[in-house]
């Protein structure tokens, strides 16, 4: 089996100061409108058009990408919870059925007689 | 059915950024002239009229900024020379003059028909000629990243030819959301590199399917563990950006990040499916790039069946309407199987990234739709052996190689 060396970049490659490209350009864009439909509270408040550099980039693109991913597990704990909670109501839905039948029949009796003309 | 098929259980695609073909794989024609590269007529007119021939003087960064033009109007200069008439053929003449238009100076705008030399690629070229390199691989689009992006996961742009937002027109779905809804299921997972690159597919399916997701540590992780999901999609790094590990080099190719970086990714995708024997021949690996990024590729893209979708001239911004019935230029696609003979080189054919979702969609749920026009009539990559084309499987071979090359 050949083994092949792989080289390694140049350390002076690293460079968070780059100005962004028109790639990430359009990944922030689109982060955006993501951003929008997300809760209040996990929404970044970056001003995206004060974004330069790929470092700045780089730091919004977290900050969103994290936060949709922890609305979605928001939003997953509130549905299990949901069905948690999902049984008890049925007796309580059914007990209310019960009472407004009862409320239906006392206001059907109380209503008053057609007076005859 | 073959081995190589009867084993195959997982496909793998990786795809870097714009780079094309002749760019990156080019030189190799002089070692093996099977591969249709670079040769003494691979010229272009710069802005003065000289006839400028490509040259092994590529660098792997500080060489392409800025960033070439490659959105919609850049491309059809590169392709058709500026030509607009009715009749135009494309002669691949325009890529000097489009470069030139972003610095308006003749020596930068000749970098464009720069190429790599196979000994500054050691891990692409190896690739190339120990498994399976595409002769005829070509973006979807004559466009930039995102719409063709799109055609690797839907088999269509929906009509886009730009960066802008995209939004899945039904009824068709991705290629992850037919595996995952399929009866018998199948798994499917997309792998951004970490959090702070995250993916370029936000608009539909980050945002509504996080759970889709993983990062590229994970992505080791699954490999180690032998819990590779049926169909992967790996993603590269973005950004050069910090992480709790240090400095993170961009490693997606796209100018003017670092080409070596690239190649190191691209090396553990490969070792991290190697390291692992009951994946490595189980398993397929397709690299690719989704476009070329405005640099110099000598063959022509052909017409294609259109897409059923069409851009307005001021979509294209060309003043032209584009019906998506002729192809992007050509990028350098890897099939990687231990399965495929050494030095195959898949000729005649034409590939262009909607062959992913059909050969996905072919391999694991068999005949399908509804597709996009363009992915109903895509090439697939791996033939199912039952299938009258059979005769194409690159996953060839009688027993597995054990010759493969690692890298260290």
């Amino acid at each position: 089996m050949t083994v092949i060396r792989v080289p390694v970049p140049s350390k002076n490659s690293f460079n968070p100061d780059r100005p962004v490209s028109g790639l990430l350009k359009a990944q922030i864009l689109h982060l955006q409108d993501a951003e929008k439909r997300l809760p209040l509270d996990l929404r970044s408040n970056i001003y995206i058009n004060a974004i330069k550099t790929e470092g700045e980039a780089a730091d919004y693109v977290r900050q969103v990408t994290e936060a949709i991913h922890e609305a979605h597990i928001d939003a997953g704990r509130r549905r299990t919870k949901r069905r948690r909670k999902a049984r008890p109501s049925i007796e309580i839905a059914a007990a209310a059925d019960e009472r407004s039948v009862r409320k239906t029949k006392k206001k059907a009796r109380k209503k008053p007689a057609r007076k005859k003309a | 059915m073959p081995p190589g098929l009867d084993n195959l259980k997982h496909i793998v695609v990786l795809m870097m950024e714009n780079r094309s073909f002749d760019h990156m794989l080019g030189a190799l024609k002089a070692q093996d002239p099977r591969i249709d590269g670079i040769t003494d007529q691979s010229t272009n007119p710069d802005i003065t009229g000289a006839q400028i021939k490509a040259q092994s003087l590529a660098e792997f960064q500080g060489q392409l900024d800025p960033d070439p033009d490659h959105h919609f109007p850049a491309v059809d200069l590169q392709i058709f020379n500026g030509d607009t008439t009715a009749g135009r053929a494309p002669t691949m003449q325009g890529f000097i003059k489009s470069y030139f238009n972003q610095q308006r100076n003749v020596p930068h705008s000749q970098k464009i028909m720069y190429y790599f030399t196979p000994d500054k690629l050691p891990v692409l070229t190896t690739l190339a000629t120990e498994f399976a390199v595409f002769n005829r691989w070509f973006a979807s689009i004559p466009g930039p990243t995102i719409c063709n992006r799109a055609f690797a996961h839907y088999g269509t742009s929906f009509g886009r030819v730009d960066m802008n937002l995209l939004y899945v027109n039904e009824p068709f779905k991705s290629i992850y959301n037919r595996l995952i809804s399929a009866n018998p299921k199948h798994t499917a997972k997309l792998y951004y590199y970490d959090q702070t690159s995250s993916t370029m597919e936000i608009t539909n399916l980050l945002q509504n399917q996080p759970e889709l997701f993983g990062t590229f540590q994970q992505f080791l992780d699954d490999c180690d563990k032998g819990d590779l999901p049926d169909y992967s999609f790996v993603e590269p790094n973005y950004s050069d950006h910090d992480s709790d590990v240090g400095e993170e080099l961009a490693s997606d190719q796209h100018p003017d990040h670092n080409i070596q970086a690239g190649e190191q990714f691209i090396a553990s995708v490969y070792n991290a499916i190697k390291q692992n024997a009951d994946l490595w021949q189980s398993t397929a690996l397709l690299v690719v790039y989704d476009e070329h990024g405005g640099i110099y590729d000598h063959v022509p893209p052909p017409p294609c069946p259109p897409d059923g979708f069409t851009a307005s001239p001021n979509d294209t911004g060309t003043g032209m309407e584009f019906k998506f019935d002729r192809l992007g230029v050509r990028v350098p696609a890897i099939l990687i199987s231990p399965w495929i003979p050494k030095g195959t080189v898949v000729d005649g054919r034409i590939f262009e990234h909607a062959s992913i979702p059909a050969t996905i969609t072919k391999f694991f749920l068999g005949d399908y739709s509804p597709r996009s026009p363009r992915e109903a009539s895509a090439e697939i990559f791996l033939e199912p052996a039952a299938q009258p084309n059979a005769a194409n499987n690159l996953l060839s071979l009688a027993v597995m190689r054990t010759d493969c090359p690692a890298f260290a």
